[in-house]
């Protein structure tokens, strides 16, 4: 949680953003039917699907305007001032390239190219891996020049899945060897790996961890994946590579 | 009769409970991962709960609960061994042990400290248990009686409360939260109309967003951002010597250990408000009460004692609102929701209707997990705490697998991460500027509750709000809220604060 001045100086912002969300809420509300029949023969107000969005809609402008209030009344116009004069000053541009926010963005790419990028389009084993190689050497070296670097590689390899995807080379690819894709984010991944043991290889205690991130990596996904995909019979999200061969060995005993 | 009957159902469910060595296994292995759960700084109970909700799906009922109830019990006695033996509580139900845990460790008395945590917390969870068995019943006789309007004022009174007690900031922010929890609820077509409701036309909002998903993405998506962004470190572990379940201490602490059991139980009861507070409300009343108070802070046995006690009876008492009138009474007793309803048990008034027996399997349940947890922390304890010392970054990215997995696998849908995770994002937003996640997730839980009975009771008062001032238990909630919203309001803070001092100047010239 931000400091107590800060904390008022964003809730000014946050209130306003609460009391435009309400308002939107509302309007929102306004497009739903305002009166309807209960029982077939009557048209009343008190059964309008409205009715709670649009409560809710009014609480939260009410309350966003009086964290706005309170907020400003802690603060003070002047401090509000400087809080908007900062945000429009190159103050910010520090702010977003101090190195917890990178680390925050660190997060952000992992998390959002996993669930939105790699998940339904790759391999499920194949994108675990690489997300938790990815997300351990970023942190667990706890140097964020190199952090910056593994992010920049990582972030260029998914670029390119994203141009991959868009202009349709899957299709053309998966219409070759049903397992292109993969094979490519294999190809990745072990780029993303020998990139990593370049960077490290020079620097004892760091090769111990980068070992350490690889076995941890390579043996999470294979430990949990089989849970769910074989005792609790859930598919993965993409069954690609990795689970066919899988599937091979787990029902070898019917060939 | 009936409660012979009772016992001997209790008995019954116990047995075969144990009876089952599948059980048996599920029971200390959850319990074993809760403690690991709850020591690990970052990790919580609520989570523990959120991610093993997934893997309990192909499991009965039954097993499900032993398995949850165990993690709950252990994740929360766990929070003290990272609080004890590091000084950074493992979970927040733990903060208020590290005060007098920690110094104890500096002299020596690791051992000492858990061994009466251990002792303490089985303890509290066995009193908790003998409350939901008690007091259910009673409740439950009540809640037959409730109307719409009782059922939406309880669900409205849940999100207010749980919004001004979890606050960390200000009381409005809770109630914000309560509130975008509570839109978050109306997504999808709503159940008496079927209208579609800010789902823009796509189809996979139209059943509304999933609950466990977005309890997993509220709990688990900031812990791992803020344990990784601020870069938490461990400090060097103190050391641990023989575990002492410390008997005699609890012998001569008997009235401690029932104030503190019952103030886990009341707060436990409580809408939304979870173990942190039971904790530091019975500190509070064990330091306020005791002949030496200076000793508080200081490595006063008697502050881990009623810290540890209140944190776990809470448990049951979170339990008691959650069965009987659906609402949880604190974030892990909401994952518990989620995954009852997952497992087709309905929580509410009818469900010694629809599940005779569910009330006392859940408080068997309770007991055995409460002797799992101590058997396991008295004998695997050194074992244990070796978790303490593997880095964040290394089981922080697997705790994320493990939230993507577990979103995906309930449901089998992948929509449900497209979900979990903006709601993730979004509330380690709102966790830095000061917003409780607790009353959010109340809010969604308790949304539809609202929604229908709101309608429910409008349509059979012919639009009326009349009923709500005229039945005695909706209107003592009306005037429950109404006074928690005005008490916000500056100048009835300051009359409701000269009248408190008044009356206690009162009472202590009385006594002097």
């Amino acid at each position: 949680m931000l400091e107590k001045e800060k904390l008022r100086k964003a809730d000014v912002f946050s209130g306003a953003v609460i009391s435009l969300f309400g308002l939107w809420i509302v309007s929102q509300a306004f497009q739903m039917p305002m009166k309807d029949s209960w029982g077939g023969v009557m048209d009343v107000w008190f059964v309008s699907p409205a009715l709670l969005p649009l409560s809710i809609g009014i609480i939260l402008i009410l309350l966003g305007l009086m964290l706005c209030r309170i907020a400003l009344k802690a603060i003070g116009l002047g401090e509000f001032r400087n809080a908007v004069r900062w945000l429009l000053s190159r103050r910010l541009v520090w702010y977003l390239t101090l190195e917890a926010t990178v680390r925050f963005y660190a997060m952000a790419v992992l998390f959002l190219t996993l669930v939105f990028l790699n998940l339904p389009r790759i391999d499920f084993f194949l994108d675990a891996v690489l997300f938790l190689f990815a997300f351990i050497t970023m942190f667990y070296f706890y140097d964020d020049a190199l952090m910056k670097k593994f992010l920049l590689l990582y972030l260029a390899g998914e670029v390119a899945f994203i141009i991959y995807f868009a202009l349709g080379f899957d299709d053309i690819l998966n219409g070759i060897h049903p397992f292109s894709t993969d094979i490519l984010a294999l190809c990745f991944l072990v780029g993303y790996v020998l990139y990593v043991w370049v960077s490290v290889r020079r620097t004892p205690d760091l090769r111990k961890r980068f070992r350490l991130s690889l076995v941890v990596s390579l043996i999470t996904p294979f430990v949990i994946g089989p849970i769910f995909k074989y005792f609790l019979l859930v598919p993965m999200p993409k069954e690609g590579l990795v689970v066919a061969v899988l599937d091979y060995f787990r029902y070898l005993e019917f060939l | 009769m009936v409660v012979l009957d009772q016992i001997s159902t209790y008995i019954q469910l116990l047995v075969q409970t144990v009876s089952d060595p599948m059980n048996i296994a599920i029971l200390f292995g959850s319990v074993l991962l809760g403690i690991m759960f709850g020591a690990l700084p970052g990790l919580t109970s609520t989570l523990g709960v959120a991610l093993l909700t997934a893997i309990t799906y192909g499991m009965s009922a039954e097993s499900a609960m032993v398995c949850l109830l165990a993690i709950y019990v252990g994740g929360t006695y766990g929070g003290s061994y990272s609080s004890i033996l590091i000084n950074i509580p493992g979970t927040a139900a733990s903060a208020a042990t590290a005060l007098d845990g920690y110094p104890l460790a500096l002299k020596g008395e690791a051992g000492r400290a858990i061994g009466l945590s251990t002792t303490c917390s089985a303890i509290g969870t066995i009193i908790s248990m003998l409350f939901l068995v008690t007091i259910s019943p009673i409740i439950l006789h009540f809640a037959l009686q409730f109307t719409s309007f009782e059922f939406f004022l309880l669900a409205f009174f849940g999100i207010l409360i749980s919004g001004t007690l979890t606050t960390p900031d200000l009381v409005i922010k809770g109630w914000i939260s309560g509130f975008l929890g509570l839109f978050l609820a109306c997504v999808g077509r709503d159940r008496l109309q079927f209208f579609p409701r800010f789902t823009f036309g796509i189809p996979e909002l139209d059943s509304g967003v999933e609950v466990v998903p977005v309890l997993i993405g509220a709990f688990g998506i900031p812990q791992i951002i803020q344990v990784l962004k601020d870069r938490i470190l461990v400090g060097d572990m103190q050391k641990l010597q023989r575990i002492i379940p410390e008997f005699r201490t609890l012998v001569r602490n008997v009235p401690k250990i029932v104030r503190s059991a019952l103030i886990g139980v009341g707060v436990g009861c409580v809408p939304g408000i979870g173990e942190d507070i039971a904790a530091w409300v019975s500190y509070g009343a064990a330091k306020n009460t005791s002949k030496h108070p200076e000793t508080f802070g200081k490595g006063e046995i008697t502050a881990v004692l009623s810290t540890e006690v209140a944190n776990n009876a809470c448990v049951g008492g979170a339990i008691i609102p959650l069965l009987n009138l659906g609402i949880p009474g604190s974030p892990p007793a909401a994952m518990l929701l989620g995954a009852l309803m997952l497992h087709g048990v309905t929580p509410g008034p009818m469900i010694t209707f629809e599940h005779p027996t569910f009330i006392i399997e859940c408080a068997a349940i309770l007991l055995l997990s409460s002797m799992a947890m101590w058997v396991v922390g008295i004998t695997l304890a050194k074992q244990v705490v070796k978790v303490l010392r593997i880095p964040a970054p290394l089981f922080m990215p697997i705790v994320g697998i493990l939230c993507i997995i577990g979103s995906y696998s309930l449901g089998i849908n992948i929509w449900n991460l497209y979900l979990m995770l903006p709601v993730g994002i979004v509330s380690y937003f709102l966790t830095e500027m000061g917003y409780p996640i607790a009353p959010l997730v109340i809010g969604v839980i308790l949304g539809p509750m609202a929604d229908e009975n709101l309608r429910r009771a409008l349509m059979v008062s012919k639009g009326s709000f009349l009923p709500m001032f005229t039945r005695p238990v909706s209107l003592a909630l009306v005037l429950i809220i109404v006074w928690m919203v005005l008490v916000q309001i500056p100048s009835v803070k300051k009359f409701k604060n000269k009248a408190v001092a008044k009356v206690f100047r009162k009472r202590a010239r009385k006594s002097n």
